[in-house]
């Protein structure tokens, strides 16, 4: 496999890493977070810097990383989940951006603007694969458990979900925290494998960007979101020849698809036995899945 | 005491009495009918007892137990079900799947069983599907498990809405107008239905309801509301040869 092939492969799975992290929390349980790449900030800097100025293992790094993130974002969480839709946006924002400056101008730390630099380079594509799958794997199986159900019921309508017995808040508060476990360990796996970070791909931008693929595939269909988060986010790298064209592409194919489904790529189809046994017991059109 | 003891409760919304002084008593087995003209604070009673809201003055005692200040799913986990007059299932979730909704604060398995099928998520998950059976069978949907609610009739959703109300193990049933669009048949069919799950479950059973001739039938005392206020308790007989319901009903003789 060439190396251009390889590294736009590791980075996409990094990335869908992270995007199986937002469907928890935008598809499963509607909730929208602008300030998710700073979770993918903190995984990045704190296990680099375990690594560099702590000498811990780097596995070792990776798990203290993800839980000091899941410990700010119990912190983050406990007012966001008591919020409205369009508040939770604005917080996350917020904190996102905080998040982004404390970075910035923690020179000493950090190294600021420059980035941090020196991490050893350990990671590859064979670790991202893996864990990429695993994570999906993860998601899947959340979907369908107890936790899934009540994301969506609460996500419809929360107050026939408290008077069924769901503790909203409770609920909301843990597909927060596993999106931001798995935000933070794609963070890690980025720090080990570009070997340098810096705050300026961790802005808002970036958690935008995840919400778009989450929506792209299909904001109720896991199966849809990593394809969302394969198209866009391995496009613009196919397409670094055509140069600034690539973001006008871009812009062109996800204004078509929401445009024309407004439920994205694959609605809410999901890729189970059952649904494929369907698909073929059917016989019309096995080609187009879910896309009609 | 009874099973569930309201007393004296007050609620209003800025300058309206919504409230005023209700207090009911119910046991196992009873199905007590609140009937009243539209704006006479019937679903704000079945709100303020279910934990929507607090009632302003007054108290609410189930099984002994002060429910009174406690959250709504606290409540609910207390043995409160209810099922509401427009009806609220959860889109996105199959039949089977809203009925399971409200087993899953009950199922018993932690996170990681969340994340992976455990041997106790699996026994859990189980239970939850068996109990749904049981449940969607004594409402007479076992039929339609896989489908989405969206597709049913409005009398099948209801059902279904039932169904998810009896998951939640009440001992106190709340039935806010479940005969609100149904024809007829259907309205014979859910008076069937509601004295036949009575009997079955030994719930009590509050019942709000503008089809006189469901609540006459099947509740053992009846509460009349208008602006409020309660003008009238008792049996059903008793209540439709009362002045004061014929007027709030009918209008006053000049």
């Amino acid at each position: 496999m060439s190396a251009l092939v390889s590294n736009v492969l590791t980075q996409v799975f990094i990335t869908l890493i992270a995007v199986a992290g937002v469907y928890v929390l935008t598809g499963l349980t509607g909730m929208f977070s602008l300030g998710q790449a700073a979770f993918m900030a903190i995984g990045a800097y704190a296990s680099g810097l375990l690594v560099k100025n702590a000498h811990l293992p780097i596995p070792v790094a990776m798990v203290l990383a993800v839980l000091m993130a899941v410990a700010v974002g119990y912190l983050i969480g406990y007012p966001v989940v008591r919020l409205r839709r369009d508040y939770i946006s604005l917080v996350t924002l917020g904190f996102g951006e905080a998040i982004a400056a404390l970075l910035n101008r923690m020179t000493s730390l950090t190294g600021g603007a420059s980035g941090l630099t020196g991490i050893p380079r350990t990671v590859g594509l064979g670790i991202t694969a893996v864990s990429a799958v695993v994570a999906v794997a993860l998601v899947a199986s959340f979907k369908c458990s107890k936790y899934g159900r009540q994301c969506i019921a609460l996500r419809g309508d929360p107050l026939a979900a408290q008077a069924m017995g769901i503790n909203v808040t409770r609920v909301k508060m843990i597909a927060f925290l596993l999106s931001v476990a798995l935000t933070a360990y794609s963070g890690c796996l980025y720090a080990f494998y570009m070997s340098y970070v810096d705050p300026s791909g961790f802005g808002w931008k970036k958690s935008a960007d995840w919400v778009i693929m989450v929506f792209f595939g299909g904001v109720n269909s896991l199966t849809g979101s990593t394809i969302g988060a394969f198209v866009l986010s391995g496009l613009p790298q196919v397409l670094r020849g055509l140069q600034n064209y690539r973001y006008v592409i871009y812009a062109v194919l996800v204004l078509i698809i929401l445009n024309f489904k407004p439920s994205g790529l694959l609605g809410e189809w999901e890729l189970t036995p059952r649904n494929i046994k369907r698909l073929f017991a059917r016989k019309k059109k096995p080609a187009d899945k879910g896309e009609v | 005491m009874a099973l569930l003891e309201v007393k004296h409760i007050y609620k209003s919304f800025g300058g309206v009495k919504a409230i005023q002084d209700f207090s009911i008593e119910a046991n196992a087995g009873e199905i007590h009918g609140i009937i009243g003209p539209n704006g006479a604070g019937k679903t704000t009673i079945f709100n303020t007892i279910s934990g929507v809201y607090p009632a302003e003055q007054g108290q609410v005692f189930l099984d002994g137990k002060d429910i009174t200040k406690l959250e709504q799913y606290k409540i609910t986990r207390l043995g409160m079900g209810r099922t509401f007059q427009n009806i609220r299932l959860f889109s996105g979730l199959t039949v089977e799947e809203n009925v399971m909704c409200a087993f899953d604060p009950q199922s018993r398995y932690s996170v990681v069983g969340g994340l992976l099928p455990t041997p106790n998520r699996r026994k859990e998950e189980k239970r939850g599907r068996e109990l749904c059976a049981k449940y969607l069978e004594a409402v007479g949907m076992q039929d339609y498990i896989q489908e989405r609610p969206e597709n049913l009739s409005y009398g099948m959703q209801r059902r279904v809405e039932i169904a998810r109300a009896l998951m939640c193990e009440p001992k106190i049933l709340l039935l806010d107008e479940p005969a609100a669009g149904l024809n007829p048949t259907e309205v014979a069919e859910l008076t069937e239905l509601i004295g036949r799950i009575s009997q079955q479950f030994g719930f009590g059973i509050l019942l709000i309801e503008h089809r006189l001739e469901l609540v006459m039938s099947i509740s053992h005392m009846i509460h009349v509301q208008n602006f409020g206020q309660t003008i009238a308790v008792g049996t059903p007989e008793q209540v439709q040869h009362d002045p004061q319901v014929i007027e709030a009903y009918l209008g006053k003789e000049e």
